[in-house]
Formats: structure tokens, sequence, C-alpha cells
């Protein structure tokens, strides 16, 4: 009966249907028009590298098919904005001034919808696990993926407005600390949603939603009280194609580090409890042990994978822009110790066996690790690396 | 590790040495050891000048982390061994590991036996209707169709096992990380300036630290072509050319020989509406006997030029001796009589003056002075910063090494609706500059200032406006009139040399207690007529005829106050001297960044591998499968067609959650195809 559904679900991954040719031409058209139109701001490497997004992007909606939907809904929704800013005249007061700007898809409006959904999420998680509710489960899913749809259309309609209110201005919106925690926030949220969907993890919601209510809580405070989220122009070392790549890549490894940690804090406080009372309901509610320890070491390897990824690129951007590959920057210096600390993480578990709780403890040590990396050095440490400082 | 056991021929030794340095225990520690060399070298603040550390630490803990290199960590004895044990560490790993890996992958372990496949981690069994050459045929195929490589044994006892192996680039993952860890030092050590440790203990390079001219580096400090790697820099003006370039070596440097020359022709900076800098741009020509056309190339932040394996890079700017049209005030003399003085940017000027000899060092001209505006500004312009206009860094240093560092504007910037030229003077360093504000007249200029000022200075001339404004009455005798003359000369005297505190200090130390107060009053009275007085005379110079103060404009009230207000703080402005800036022609320097680095393509060949292994090391699972197809032994009846009893075996090197489910559907497929 298993291993029924099982071959079924075999079949259908494998299969090259109409739903993939139309998803790849969807693709294939979009870029096309986003490069006659913008394309005469682009040099040679940002073709090739929106080449090579809209290969990936191929790749990720057959790999995960609930992406199609979000990038659907995301492209209509920026291409809704930026066709309203146009016939407001392209200037950026036009987003107090339209109904759809003003209240729900410029930048500033989109990202504060973003930041509450992601709030509700969390308690709607916690308030599920504690009903035993699999629709308030469901509902707090949907939150996820709206908040999800805000950022990503907030972050596209942010790299627009940067243009519209003097195209010396104009980048892609992960250039200072305010740009990157809101694609921080978005990217932890859509890997976790990859990872609830395969392995049935809501129980698991608000745990991750806890990382990143800390970041909408940091994103709130930089808004209001630095008003951090005033587009500036590019310093000159920043002025580069490698930011395009590096910055993703970078967050996705600091996103799925995250997850793990939390994840091993789920573990920690299942395990905790499961000592007290094997069969108590919160424990049979969480996923099993064993899952969260290889869910720990599934984020852990692939955040291992785009941060060895996101250093070398930096390393060659650094060559580029330094005139040095290594200079022991700060910042550097910390990707670096960040990076040990999960290759230390990865030997231990791979070679020695190790499992469980030690394991689960220094993910969450290494988040710690991670967030100084991503956060005190530009706080307490000066170097090259001059985006946003506090 | 088995065939270890076989070959080993090696003393115990050996062998136990060749554990330590491969095992996991040794390499964690490294890499949490690294980290933690790390991390210090983030948090302390590295390759200051010893002076610095020694305030921050106090001289015994100074001491102390000095010889533990804690402010060269990057450069320390021991951070450089932990790094060469990793790469021993590696390399022992790699080499012993490598070859039981490359028969893992090759192996099919096909020959096992039944009994030890049911000991595999995942195994079932079950019949099919077919024969055993029909169903060995369809296995092969439905293992190939997964991406199984697939070989068959045929045993002596008619039984048949089909051996499968998946995904066996995953053991190349881990050759592939670790040798890119070797590979990805090599480069590092190519880039490494250990060939110039070398030449340094032997004793044949020896850095510079003083701050000389070119010609003056002894060849001990000389780099030539036969320096494989390098990363310094040089300033080069605009106008001007460069072959050789500087490296920062310990606590000096090291002058390197190029091949080619730079020249800039021209450095540009543009800003954006914010006043913040957009880009940074120079024009190089570079010229090399083995060129037959010269490069010509404008090199910007993020864009340099690359020629053969040298890298030339935008990453500073400065001065490049701009050319200063200087008029140097006398703030002591009784006339005006300022002398013109021609220079640059980095020159020293000896100044010899009355009141002793100085050297003048210009250090810096800066063309934009860019400020925040304040709130109201902002309002009115829309703007965040403005220009204050050009300024001048220098300092002046007195025959016993004294210095006195000043900041001089050469326009007017408005405070409180008020036009002043600004001066900024400091003793140290580390101080803030404190401004002497000096009041623009109606014209917007200094002259006035300097008129009042020199007339203060001038005894003769005050005695003349004093008798003027203040004739000898009837009632007084020709001895009281002329001390009350010369009291106000006094006065004068008194407050050009210390300001109004003179004249309390004056008062404090010659008049009695209980007489103070009323002599202060009359004091204060004197000095300030006195003070009116001169002034009422420099408007009249100027063509204005006021009576008396009342007709006095406001604009040369609050004029008189601010002036007074300057002249005041003089005697806490270092030596009577005002360095007006007349006119200037602005030359810049580019800085440039070269380098040679043989190591680089080294290491992103290493950092490709890194990449790749670890993508083959987490995303290729090695999967074996075994399936053993064996006469059905319970046909009975119908011995023609007799089906096939099969075992199936599983194993999977990295077990998953998903390891069991896989294999299930595997024999699920096996099963369905066979019906
Ligand atoms: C940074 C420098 C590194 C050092 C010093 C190092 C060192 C070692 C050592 C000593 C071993 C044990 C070998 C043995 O048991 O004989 C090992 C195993 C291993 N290393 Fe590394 N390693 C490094 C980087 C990496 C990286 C970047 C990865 C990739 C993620 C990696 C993946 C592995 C794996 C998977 C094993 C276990 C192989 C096995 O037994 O199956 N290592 N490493």
């Amino acid at each position: 009966m298993q291993s029924e559904t099982l071959s079924n679900h075999y079949e259908e991954t494998k299969s090259f249907g109409l739903r993939d040719i139309v998803w790849a031409a969807f693709v294939i058209i979009g870029s096309l028009l986003a490069w006659d139109q913008y394309g005469h701001n682009m040099d040679v490497y940002e073709d090739a590298i929106l080449g090579a997004a809209a290969i990936g992007l191929i790749w990720l909606g057959r790999f995960w098919r609930s992406f199609q939907p979000v990038t659907v809904v995301v492209t209509l929704l920026s291409v809704l904005a930026i066709y309203t800013y146009a016939k407001h005249g392209n200037v950026i007061t036009a987003n107090e001034q339209a109904f759809f700007l003003k209240y729900l898809i410029s930048s500033q409006s989109a990202i504060m919808w973003m930041n509450a959904l992601f709030i509700l999420a969390m308690v709607t998680y916690f308030l599920a696990l504690y009903q035993r509710s699999e629709f308030t489960g469901k509902v707090a899913t949907t939150m996820v993926w709206s908040a999800a749809v805000f950022g990503l259309v907030g972050m596209m309609v942010r790299w627009r407005e940067s243009y519209i209110i003097n195209v010396e201005y104009g980048h892609i919106p992960v250039s200072s600390l305010y740009e990157v925690f809101i694609l921080f926030v978005v990217l932890t949220a859509l890997i976790y949603l990859y990872y609830e969907q395969k392995y049935k993890t809501k129980t698991l919601g608000g745990f991750v939603m806890l990382v990143i209510s800390a970041a909408v809580g940091f994103i709130l405070w930089y808004t209001f009280d630095r008003e951090a989220h005033v587009i500036q122009p590019l310093v000159p070392a920043l002025k580069s194609w490698w930011m395009k790549i590096h910055v993703p890549a970078n967050f996705i490894g600091y996103g799925t580090f995250s997850i793990a940690a939390m994840v091993g804090l789920a573990y920690l406080i299942t395990a905790k409890v499961k000592e007290k009372n094997p069969n108590s309901g919160f424990v049979k509610r969480m996923p099993s042990l064993e899952l969260m320890d290889d869910l720990m070491y599934k984020n852990i390897a692939l955040g291992f994978a785009f941060f060895t990824i996101a250093t070398v690129l930096g390393a060659m951007w650094a060559a580029e822009a330094w005139g040095g590959y290594w200079s022991w920057d700060p910042k550097e210096t910390w990707a670096l110790i960040v990076w040990l600390n999960y290759a230390a993480w990865l030997h231990i578990r791979m070679s020695k066996g190790w499992r469980g709780k030690p394991m689960a403890w220094w993910a969450l040590i290494g988040l710690l690790v991670t967030t100084f990396a991503f956060l005190g050095v530009n706080m307490f440490l000066s170097g090259l690396h001059s985006y946003g400082e506090l | 590790m088995t065939q270890e056991t076989v070959h080993s021929a090696a003393p115990r030794k050996q062998r136990v040495l060749l554990d330590f340095l491969g095992s996991m225990n040794l390499a964690v520690t490294l890499l949490v050891m690294l980290s933690i060399a790390s991390v210090i070298g983030t948090v302390l603040q590295q390759n200051q000048a010893t002076q610095d550390y020694i305030i921050k630490f106090g001289p015994f803990w100074a001491e102390v982390f000095n010889s533990l290199g804690l402010f060269h960590v990057y450069g320390a004895a021991w951070f450089v061994l932990v790094l060469v044990f990793l790469l021993l560490s590696t390399s022992v790993c790699v080499t012993r590991n490598t070859p039981g890996f490359i028969k893992d992958m090759k192996q099919f372990s096909e020959k096992l036996s039944l009994k030890a496949l049911q000991h595999q981690p995942q195994h079932t069994e079950f019949t099919s209707k077919d024969d055993l050459q029909t169903e060995q045929a369809r296995v092969v195929k439905t293992l190939q169709a997964q991406g199984y490589k697939t070989k068959v044994h045929a045993r002596d006892d008619g039984s048949v096992t089909v051996a499968g192996l998946k995904g066996r680039w995953n053991r190349l993952g881990y050759f592939f990380t670790h040798v890119s860890i070797v590979v990805i030092c090599i480069g590092a050590l190519l880039d490494s300036n250990l060939l110039l440790k070398y030449r340094e203990l032997t004793g044949n390079l020896i850095p510079e630290t003083r701050t000389i001219s070119l010609k003056e580096v002894p060849q001990t400090a000389w780099l030539g072509p036969e320096n494989t790697s390098f990363r310094g820099s040089v300033n080069v003006p605009e106008g001007q050319k460069s072959d050789v370039l500087f490296l920062p070596y310990e606590d000096g440097y090291l002058v390197q020989k190029l091949p080619f020359m730079v020249e800039v022709k021209d450095f540009r900076i543009e800003y954006y509406d914010t006043g913040m800098p957009k880009n940074y741009e120079s024009d190089l020509v570079l010229t090399s006997p083995e060129l037959d056309e010269p490069i010509v190339k404008t090199i910007a932040v993020n864009h340099p030029l690359y020629y053969k394996n040298y890298a030339i890079y935008q990453s500073s700017f400065g001065d490049g001796g701009s050319l200063l049209n200087l008029k140097v005030h006398p703030l002591l003399s009784p006339v005006e009589n300022p002398i013109g003085l021609q220079t640059a940017v980095n020159k020293v000027e000896p100044l010899k003056t009355p009141i002793g000899k100085f050297n003048v060092e210009f250090n810096d001209f800066r063309l934009f002075n860019m400020v925040p505006t304040t709130e109201e500004e902002h309002a009115k312009t829309g703007k965040k910063f403005h220009n204050n206009g050009p300024s001048i860094i220098f300092k002046v240093r007195n025959e016993q090494g004294k210095a006195w560092e000043y900041e001089n504007y050469m326009s007017p910037s408005l405070q409180e609706n008020r036009w002043f030229y600004m001066t900024g003077v400091r003793t140290m360093n580390s101080e803030p500059f404190r401004y002497l504000f000096i009041p623009a007249d109606a014209k917007r200029q200094k002259t006035r200032f300097f008129k009042f000022l020199a007339l203060i200075n001038n005894p003769v001339e005050n005695t003349r406006i004093f008798k003027e404004a203040f004739p000898q009455s009837e009632q007084t005798d020709d001895k009281t009139y002329a001390l009350q003359i010369r009291l106000m000369q006094q006065l004068m005297t008194l407050f050009r040399a210390k300001g109004f505190d003179g004249i309390s200090e004056f008062i404090n130390k010659n008049v009695p207690e209980e007489e103070r107060q009323k002599v202060g009053d009359y004091y204060f009275g004197q000095t300030s007529f006195a003070l009116q007085s001169l002034f009422l005379d420099v408007l009249k110079q100027e063509g204005a005829q006021p009576a008396s103060d009342a007709e006095v404009s406001d604009f040369d009230k609050q004029w008189f106050e601010d002036a007074l207000t300057a002249i005041n703080t003089i005697p806490h402005y270092g030596p009577p001297m005002y360095f007006e800036l007349e006119s200037f022609k602005h030359i810049q320097s580019t800085g440039l960044q070269i380098t040679k680095s043989p190591g680089k393509d080294v290491v992103y060949f290493g950092s490709a591998m890194l990449i790749i292994g670890v993508f083959f090391l987490f995303y290729v699972r090695q999967k074996r499968i075994w399936v053993n197809l064996r006469q059905a032994e319970n046909s009975g009846d119908q011995a023609d067609k007799a089906g096939t009893d099969i075992t199936v075996a599983g194993k999977d090197n990295k077990p998953l959650p998903e390891t069991e489910t896989e294999f299930e559907r595997l024999v699920h497929l096996l099963r369905t195809s066979s019906h």
C-alpha cells in the first residue's frame, strides 16, 4: 500500500509534462521581456546572470512545484506596481497617491505586510501546536507563503524604485543591512516551507518563525528608529555585478544555518520532554527525533555548500575590488570562522557518527557564531566591508 | 583500512605518528584552533603602533600579547604552524583513504555470498514466476533505468548475483574537498612573503622604516623582478609616472621595482547629488619595453587594469602636491605687512620671524569639505551636505620641535547668519581642532580684521587715537592725563598678550583684594572704551563718519563683538601667524594598488574543486544493490516453468531516513516488472 503511493509520487516527479513546458516558457518569456526592458542598464556579466537565473528558476520550479505559483504571483504583483508607477509619471511620490502602491505593493507597504504576516504566522503556528489543530497549522503555513510573496514583491519593487528616485542610485536591493535582512527572512521562510512540505513538519514552524520574527523585529527597529529603509546610493566599492551573486549565496547559508539552529532547539526541547514523559502529547505531535536530527544535517549541508560558494565568490570579488582575494578583513575572517565551525560539525557527524543532543547544541551555538558574522562584525569591528554600519 | 595492515612494513612509531596526523580529533582540534585565532585577529586590532597597544593594555600585557604574536596573528609562527598541520593532516587523510575509496568506487562486491546479502542493512526476498534468464535481464534493465551500474556474477551452483552501484562520485567528493584544501594552501603559500622572510633572516633584506626620498632608500630594501608575488601601493600625482611600488613589510616598507611604467594622466572623483562619492577613476598609460603600443585605460573601483600577471587597482587618492599661494599675516605686528609664500603640499618651508625660526609643513589640501547640513538648511536647500570649500592642513614647528597643526579654510562659512573664516588649531593628533572664527567684513573679506588687529598692536597710533577720543580736560593735570593714556595703552598690550583673562590676572596680582572690584570695573571700562575708539577709527578710515557709537550699524556692532571674541583667543592660537590661502592649483594623486599573484589561479582552481567536491559529498549518495537470483526450489508440479527465488539487498553508505523507503520503492519496481 505504502509503496503504491510512493511509486505514484515517483512517476509524478519524473515526467516532463505540459505543465513543465508552460513553466519553462513563462520563465523564458518573462526573462526576455525583462531583458528587453532593462537590458540597456546591464553589462555582459549581468546578462549572463539573468540567463543563469532563468535556467535556475526553471530548474527550481520543476524541482519544487510550489515555487511556480509563487513566482507567478510575485511577477504579476511586481509588474502591477511597476505599471502603476509608470502611469503616475514614474515619480516616487506615486507611492503616496496610487491606492495599490500606498496600501499594498509599494516596497515599503509590501515589506510591512511581510513583517506583520511573519509575526502572525509565528503565533498561529504555536497556537496550532497547542490546539493540535491541523487547520490552524494550514493557516499559519498560508501566512508564511503570503509573507514570502510580499517580501519578494517588496524587493522587486524596491529595485525599481531605486531607479525611479534617481537612475544613478539604481541597484539590486541586496546592498545595505536593511535590504539583506529582508533577503534573509524571505530566503529562510522559503527554505523552511520546502522542508515543511516535504517532511510534514508544521509543528516546527513556530520555532523557525522565532528567528524570522527576531529579524523582523530588527527590521522594524531599523526602519523606525534609524530610517534605514530610505534608499541610498551605492558606495563605489559595491557597484559590481559580483554583489548579485555573492550576497544571495551567502544568505542561503545564513538562512539554512538559522533553520538548523531552530530545529536544534526544537530537538532539545522535545528530547527533554521525552525523557520526563515518553508518552507526552507534545512529543507525539513533534516530528521524530531522528527526523529532526536529519533536518539539521540537511540544512547545514545545504548551507555549507552555498556558504562555500559565497565565500569563494567573495574572495574573487575582493580580488577584483581590493586587489587581493584574502586580506583578513573582519567580515572575511568571520566568514571563515563560520565555515570552519560547520566544517567541524559535519566532520564530527559524518566520521564520528555523533547524533542528537550534542549536535543540536552545536547547531544552536553555531547560530550565535553566524549572527556575529552577519551582524556583530558590522556593529563592533571595522573593516573593508563598509555596508550597513549601525 | 584492511590493506594497510597487510602492507604495513613501516615501523610502529611512524604508524602512530601518521595515525595521529590523519586523525579526526586532530583535524577538528585544528579547525577549532584556527577559528579561535581568527577571532582574536578580528577582535584585537592588528598591526597598530606598539605605542597604541601600550596605552590600551598597559606595558605588561602589551608585552605578553606581543610575545604571543597576538598583534600580528596571521603572520605569527604558531598560526603558520596550525596551517602547516592542517595541511599535513589533510594530506595524510587523503593519502590514507584514497586507495580504499578508489577500490570502493570500482568494486561491485558482486561475489558476496547469499548469507552476506541477508546481513545487509536492507534486504527482502520474494519469488517470481519467470525463469532465471528472463528475470536476470529484467533486473539488469530495471537497475540501469534507475541509474545503477551493474555487474553480473554467475556462481557454480547456478545462481546469479546482479550487483548494482550508484553515486560512486560521492567518494570523489571526499577526495576533491580534501585535495582542494591542500591546493588552496599551496596557492596561498605561493602568494605569501615566505621568500622575503627567508631573505630577511639571511640578512640581505632590510625593510626601511624612515620616511625618506626614493633615492635615499638603500639597496637592501629594494626588490627586483625576482620577487614573484607582491601586493603594494604607490601614490602617483596627476601628470607623473612611477615604476616602483611600496610594499608594507613588518614595521616598515620595501621598494619593488616594476618592469613597466605607469603614468597617471588624470584622476577624477564623481559625486552623487547627496555629496557621497560615486566613483573614483584614473586615466592610466602603461608603457613597457615589451609593448609596441602603450596600454591606455581608465581604471575605477571594481574595474582594474590587467597586464600579464599584474593587476593595477584604484585603491585610494590624495593630494599630489597642489600648488599653494599663501599670505602669512603676522598677528602681533603693528603694521599690516603680510608676506607672500609660494609653496606646495608635501613641502616644508623654513620661516624666519622676529619671534623665532619655524618650519611649516604643508600636509594636505582639500578641494571639498562636505559637512552635514543643519535641519533648517536641509529644509531650505533639500541637500544633506554642503560644501565648505577648500582648506589646507599644515603644521608649524618651532625650533624645540613643538608643533601646532592647523586647518584653514579658504572661503568664509555661514554661522548663525554671519560669515566667518574658520581656522582650527590643535597640538595633539588625538584632539579635535579648536576653531578661531575670523569675522568677515561687509565685503566678506578679512581686510578689516587685520587692519583692526594691527591698530591694536600699534602703540604709537593707539596714543594718537586715544588722545583724539579722550582729550585732556581742564581739571586734569598733564601728569594724570599722561598716566591715563598710558594705562589705556598698557591695557591694550595686556589684552593682546593674554586676552581679557590677562587683564583680570594683572588685577589679581597687583591690586589688594578689597579694591579689586572697583579697579576691575574701571580697567575693563577703560579697555572697552579704548577698543571702541580704535574700532571707530577703523570705520573712519573706511570712509564712514560715525560721530558716536550710537550711529554704528548693527552689522558693525556685531562685527566688533565677533572680532573681540576672535582676538581674545589669539593668545591660544600658537605662534602668532595666520596663513591665508589666496589661490591654488589642485593636483591630485591617485593611490594605485599593484599586485602580482601567481597563486591566485591555483587558489581559484582549488576553490572550484572544493565546491564541486562539496556537492558530490552532500548530494550524491553512494548506494549498492545486490539481486541474487536462484532457481526456485518449490516448483513442484510445474517443473518446466520453474520460477525464480529472488533476494534483494541494499546498502547506503550514509543511511538516511529515506534510505528505507527508497529501498522499498526499488523492490516494488523489481516486483512489478516481474509480473
Ligand atoms: C579544512 C580542512 C580539513 C581538514 C584538515 C580535514 C581533515 C580530515 C581528516 C583528518 C579526516 C579523517 C580521515 C580519516 O578518518 O582517515 C577527514 C575526514 C572527512 N572529511 Fe575532512 N578535512 C577538511 C576539510 C573538509 C571539507 C571542506 C569537507 C567537506 C565538507 C570534508 C569532508 C570530510 C569527510 C566527508 C570525511 C570523512 C570521510 C569518511 O571517512 O567517509 N573535510 N577530514
